[in-house]
């Protein structure tokens, strides 16, 4: 009896001070891995990408899951695939990239367009009078004309460049007439807005000079650059690596589950794998269907299709932040059609001098297809958030990380709303809490 | 070949051959060859499935499951142990005891449905645990392994139910087994 006794006393002397042994470790853990966060934080970002990559392409690695073919077999099939996709893909939007010449020719007629435009907006009638919004539109938008001017004008050894193009130099043929009419029709230019004479304040020169010393010297930009080039390696790293991965990760984590929530673990982790897998791959084919939307609308528009593909390529990709991808297929849609010349649209009786309206239509149509028809669609119920909270999200996200941070703020909240919903559930399930 | 170097092939051969023998994975599906829901499978199919499974370590005492809990895996037992009691109010009935090579949870294989009965480690015991999902990705990779298991799974099922029925003839009275 006292044996029993003593050995239920040792029992119970063990169990508290393995209670207190795994305190002290789990504030170890917590404190040391606080710290490696914060120390190493630039390397989360390319680890993210990397892992999420990685989960998006699981299902390719999946489709080589065959019996007969070892596991380094299939992952190295797998990523040939990639490569190859990826590789014809980069190879047809890179012949769509402009060259030297087009980005030169781009920035004159993008100068030309606007300030015509601009000028038919503000023009007087032949009677003198000018329009009603006109002193409205010179007033507001002017400023903002003399900004855009200031931004694709050609500096001095672009000027020098476009006129040796015009001539014909590397090998190209000469730029035709018109994009050199253009051009001397640039230099003439004027300002929309007179400065005040009061802006001309003494006080920024002086700012001008304080300035100078706070900029990086080159090397440090080169130094900074490398050092983020550097920590982006391990993007790829993380890729291949969990590429490679068989499930012995989960396995590991799987292990380290105490037994009363082995069952529960698996049924979370499964569950979120599900849900986030769903949401990212959701997304994926929404920024596809968005734009090819967008592409086969411009193209029937009577846009030519490379600078079509290109404009639905990066308005699709970027509508994996809600908003942008409207937004940016606004944006360089509009401004295209603003300088787009010798345009053919392919439904009759459109005319062409109003491409402008048209695209502002068609982004409006795909944003309005895309809430209705894909979304529902294609993601269903995986990114049931609410609008309010998507807002907060994206600015939230920007002040935190910026563009990155826009980029991954949904995915994060769909990723935190899934966790702390299917874990309470399964909690109560499991009669847990 | 000289044989100071045939012998020390032999002796590398040897060492590796032990090695391979001596390796968990080989004891799993050793293991497994040796229970009859796995017995028809080849050895390829029982190391897809020993990968797929998860080893687990029940102190005395320790519950596996609880009656009621959502089930999501089937367990084998490498060693040890089990008992299968059900509670009902203050009274626990043990149905019962389970030792190496038995499995129970199996209907966990078929959906969620609550666990029937409560199970716990009489003794340590080791166990192998299968999850649901993973059998189900198994479909997708090894159908033919996959169907075996959902074969024995359901014999296993057919079993049980036809001794159920000839427990619940063998209490019902004559008079109320139907009409005559």
């Amino acid at each position: 009896m006292s044996n029993a006794q003593d050995f239920e006393e040792k029992e119970r002397e063990r169990k508290a001070r393995r209670r207190v042994f795994y305190l002290i470790f789990a504030t170890l853990v917590l404190i040391s891995g606080g710290f490696l966060i914060w120390k190493l934080r630039s390397l989360i970002l390319p680890i993210i990408v990397g892992a999420l990559l990685a989960f998006l392409f699981r299902p390719v690695k999946d489709r080589f899951k065959l019996r007969w073919l070892p596991h380094e077999l299939q992952v190295l099939c797998s990523f040939a695939a990639i490569g190859v996709v990826l590789f014809f893909a980069f190879n047809t939007l890179r012949k769509h990239i402009p060259d030297e010449e087009q980005k030169l020719e781009f920035k004159v007629r993008l100068k030309y367009k606007l300030n015509q435009k601009y000028r038919q907006l503000v023009a007087k009638s032949p009677e003198g009078k000018s329009n009603v919004v006109a002193p409205f539109i010179e007033k507001e938008v002017g400023p903002l004309m003399d900004k855009i001017n200031q931004a694709v004008e050609l500096s001095p050894e672009e000027r020098d460049l476009f006129i040796k193009y015009c001539a014909g130099y590397n090998g190209k043929p000469p730029i035709q007439n018109k994009f050199f009419d253009y051009f001397r029709a640039n230099q003439n230019t004027m300002k929309y807005v007179v400065p005040e004479k009061a802006s001309a304040h003494p006080a920024a020169p002086q700012a001008a000079v304080a300035a100078t010393p706070t900029q990086p010297p080159a090397a440090e930009e080169g130094a900074n650059l490398e050092g983020k080039l550097s920590v982006w390696v391990l993007a790829p790293l993380i890729f291949v690596f969990l590429g490679f991965d068989n499930g012995q990760i989960r396995r590991f984590f799987i292990s380290l589950v105490p037994n009363r929530y082995f069952e529960l673990s698996l049924t979370v982790l499964d569950r979120l794998d599900d849900a986030i897998g769903r949401y990212l791959r959701g997304t994926l084919i929404e920024c596809f269907l968005v734009g090819l939307t967008l592409a086969v609308g411009l193209i029937i528009l009577g846009i030519p299709a490379g600078i079509a593909v290109a404009i639905g390529v990066v308005s699709g990709l970027l509508n994996a932040v809600p908003f942008l991808g409207t937004i940016s297929a606004l944006v360089i849609g509009v401004s295209y059609a603003l300088i787009a010349e010798n345009i053919r649209p392919l439904i009759p009786g459109l005319n062409p001098n109003d491409l402008a309206l048209y695209v502002l239509i068609l982004v409006v149509l795909t944003h309005v297809l895309d809430d209705l028809v894909f979304q529902p669609f294609v993601l269903g119920s995986a990114a049931n958030v609410h609008p309010l909270v998507v807002v907060i999200a994206i600015i939230g996200g920007f002040l935190i990380m910026g563009l990155w941070g826009m980029l991954f703020a949904i995915p994060a909240v769909v990723v935190v709303k899934t966790v702390v919903s299917t874990f309470f559930k399964e909690l109560k399930d499991y009669r847990i809490i | 070949m000289s044989p100071q170097k045939r012998v020390a092939d032999k002796l590398l051969w040897e060492t590796l051959g032990r090695w391979k023998r001596s390796s968990p994975e080989l004891d799993r599906i050793q293991f497994l060859k040796t229970v009859p829901f796995f017995d028809k499978l080849s050895n390829r199919q029982l190391k897809s499935v020993s990968d797929i499974m998860f080893e687990r370590t029940y102190e005395t005492d320790e519950s596996i499951f609880e009656e009621g809990q959502p089930g999501a895996a089937l367990f084998l037992i490498l060693d040890g142990k089990i008992a299968i009691e059900i509670r009902r109010d203050t009274s626990t009935t043990r149905l019962a005891v389970l030792e190496k090579g038995a499995f129970f949870g199996e209907l966990a294989l078929l959906d969620e449905a609550p666990r029937s009965a409560n199970a716990r480690a009489l003794e340590r015991t080791r166990t192998l645990a299968l999850y649901r999902n993973d059998l189900n990705g198994l479909i997708d990779r090894d159908a033919q392994t996959a169907c075996q298991i959902y074969r024995s799974l359901a014999s296993t099922i057919g079993d049980r139910l036809r001794s159920t029925n000839e427990l619940v003839q063998m209490q019902t009275p004559a008079d109320t087994a139907g009409p005559g």
